[in-house]
């Protein structure tokens, strides 16, 4: 959208961030207005912890759905990425140094996204299937390999870490801003982010072009589970124990997040920054809920807004793009 | 330009041609005339015969290790747990046929089901209570497809947002709330048999001959997979794409439904979970079954086929390991295995 020769206010409305960031501005404005403890550093603080780990899955799964292609793995990846850190380093199990256990969760994270990557680009399953069929099969591995049991006793290092951090901000948001300066930096400064736009716009044209496609599908699969990867080991040490249900809806939360962030579901179009702010947006329902003090009955609603979000996402980018084609045109003439 | 292979003029293989040729310019480095020898001998059902050597061994090797598995009794009794899927996958073929895809079932059999308790408590009516729990089938699938075919969304994208959306209504709705007690006639809806086959068998079985005698020999059969094959070449040719794909998801938003009256009727039970998982075992069963995920190939014979393949696996690993995550690993795995296999069995070229 952001490509088409627009001027005034007609731009401002063709940008998604500017919209969620609005969104994101008047319900806490709303809100606060209600309780104004709903202002305070601390929930803001909260807020950050919760979207951390979406934030950083999504950076992957961004630039897999650039391609035109989808990952609904996630959340099943982050489950047995979880118990296989369980066992290699907690001290009731394996008890591994974290020199060791923190690199072969990476490799593992990225083994399996590089496999998922072949099988889409060479093997040409379509990437919904490929990926809706490890969703449930790394899912049952997962608590064939923790054996129905809870795995606890991580290193204090790795937990502390995860709750307290740096300066009392937990060590996932520092990752988190880095991760997203990376991917930023891989988008939009680097000849392969393009290539990734590239791919996802007019594979024809890219392959017309020369560019490998089936190398930048295999590149953004292994983004994606090495950014699962991360975002397992900085997340889930919050947690008293590893349990199998890790990660449960994850892949929906993080494709709501992106398809709510405005990119395309056919791929080549959508920024990072619309991304993140609905990152943002989409974990702050949880906690307006509860400050609206909607108590139980209110947070089983949570899905529910969810999908809706993404309808009113879709359907809003269909109504837009024809506007804002009309207002081109004049632009145009 | 490669000619092409076909020398049928009809519409359907016209539009095939267009894809064909289309693809091969794409694919410049498998070759033009990369030709699949499947293909070149005229037989078409490579891959129903593929699952059927399959299915064979595999009751083989669970006969061999769990005495008894194959007697008509204990067959019988585990299909009980094949139906609702059954019913769910004959809409999943028919949609995937056109190259769609609906992920919202699961979630509409739970909104179902949620449905038909709370209406059981307000009117305690058997029969209302189905009516509506297969009107609330009808209407969720309605709004698929609306979305889809009116404001051309993705149905990908529009199934995923009502499988949340759906689930989450159910579950906001009953507060985790679950109603049974609906009385032994009711429960005899699952259990009752005419012929030896359960009621609900019966049911499937009905639906899949209309819909055989519909793919096969009518003009909307011919329709739909031309809507796979090529959906541009289709609307030029004067078919209403937009009205069959809403026709579609109703029909797989009321099959639902209806897979949630005999799900309910079997546990006597009502509640927000209904059909959790569903949508993958019924795409997986339909993948198996031979029908393209790229729309335009499919059939009921395959679709039965995978059906009783999934079905059978999942009891025999049930039953062999008595592990009921192995039998998860079993169907994502053969989901892959099977579009990985249709690939290497596919005529060239036929690709999205």
């Amino acid at each position: 959208m952001s490509q088409l020769p627009l001027r005034g206010w007609s731009r401002l409305l063709a940008r998604r961030d500017i919209g969620i960031l609005l969104l994101i501005a008047v319900t806490t404005a709303v809100v606060g207005f209600m309780d104004s403890r709903f202002i305070s550093l601390d929930v803001w603080l909260g807020i950050f912890i919760r979207s951390a780990p979406t934030m950083i899955v999504a950076c992957g799964v961004m630039a897999v759905i650039l391609t035109g292609e989808i990952d609904i793995s996630a959340g099943s990846l982050m489950a047995l990425l979880a118990a296989v850190m369980g066992l290699l380093i907690s001290q009731s199990k394996a008890a591994l140094s974290l020199w060791i256990g923190i690199p072969a969760v990476l490799a593992l994270g990225t083994a399996i996204g590089t496999g998922t990557g072949l099988l889409v680009s060479y093997g040409r399953v379509p990437s919904l299937v490929a990926t809706l069929g490890l969703m449930t099969a790394l899912r049952g591995l997962t608590t064939i390999v923790m054996g129905g049991k809870n795995i606890d006793g991580l290193p204090p290092a790795l937990q502390d870490a995860a709750k307290r951090g740096w300066f009392g901000v937990p060590v996932s948001v520092w990752v988190a801003s880095l991760v997203v300066l990376m991917t930023s930096l891989l988008f939009y400064r680097m000849p392969l982010g393009r290539r990734i736009y590239a791919a996802g716009s007019s594979p024809a044209s890219a392959r017309a072009a020369g560019l490998h496609i089936q190398r930048i599908q295999v590149f953004t699969f292994a983004w994606a589970g090495f950014l699962t990867a991360v975002a397992t080991l900085v997340d889930v040490p919050r947690l008293p124990w590893i349990e199998s249900g890790i990660g449960s809806d994850l892949e929906l939360l993080v494709i709501t997040c992106v398809v709510v962030g405005g990119v395309s579901i056919s791929g080549g179009r959508g920024d990072l920054s619309s991304v993140l702010a609905a990152v943002v947006l989409m974990t702050m329902i949880r906690p307006v809920l509860t400050f609206l003090d909607v108590g139980e009955m209110g947070e089983k609603w949570t899905r529910a807004i969810q999908g809706v979000f993404i309808l009113l996402a879709v359907i809003a980018d269909q109504i837009s793009i024809r506007f804002l084609w009309r207002k081109s045109a004049k632009v145009r003439r | 330009m490669t000619p092409a292979p076909d020398s049928d003029q009809s519409p359907v293989n016209r539009a095939r041609f267009d894809q064909q040729s289309a693809d091969q310019q794409q694919n410049s480095d498998s070759g033009p005339f990369r030709k699949s020898i499947f293909h070149d001998s005229g037989f078409r059902w490579w891959h129903e015969v593929a699952v059927f050597v399959l299915l064979v061994l595999v009751l083989m090797v669970a006969q061999e290790l769990v005495p008894g598995f194959l007697n008509p009794r204990s067959q019988l009794l585990l299909s009980r747990h094949v139906w609702e899927m059954a019913l769910i996958s004959l809409g999943m073929m028919l949609i995937i046929i056109t190259a769609g895809i609906d992920l919202s079932v699961g979630s509409t059999m739970g909104l179902c089901a949620v449905a038909f308790g709370v209406s059981f408590e307000m009117t305690s009516s058997i029969l209302l209570s189905c009516l509506f729990c297969v009107l609330t089938g009808f209407g969720c699938g309605a709004l698929n497809g609306a979305l889809i075919s009116r404001w051309r969304l993705h149905p990908l994208i529009v199934t995923l947002a009502t499988y949340a959306a759906y689930r989450g209504i159910a579950e906001g709705w009953s507060q985790g709330h679950s109603w049974s007690g609906f009385g032994a006639s009711f429960s005899q809806l699952s259990r009752g048999r005419l012929l030896g086959i359960p009621y609900p068998g019966l049911t499937f079985f009905a639906l899949t001959v209309i819909a055989a005698i519909v793919l096969w020999k009518t003009p909307a059969g011919k329709h739909l997979s031309a809507m796979g094959y090529n959906e541009k070449a289709a609307r030029f040719s004067g078919i209403r794409v937009d009205l069959n794909r809403f026709l579609l998801f109703c029909i797989s938003g009321t099959l639902s439904g209806l897979a949630a009256v005999f799900y309910v009727a079997r546990f006597d039970t009502a509640k927000a979970d209904a059909g959790e998982g569903f949508e993958l075992d019924a795409i997986t069963a339909v993948v198996a079954g031979g029908t393209s995920i790229f729309g335009g190939r499919g059939n009921v014979i395959g679709t039965i086929l995978g059906l009783l393949l999934i079905h059978e696996t999942r009891q025999f690993v049930g039953r062999y390991w008595g592990i009921e995550e192995l039998k998860s690993i079993f169907v994502g795995g053969l989901l892959i295995s099977f579009v990985l296999i249709y690939q290497f069995l596919r005529p060239s070229g036929q690709r999205v």
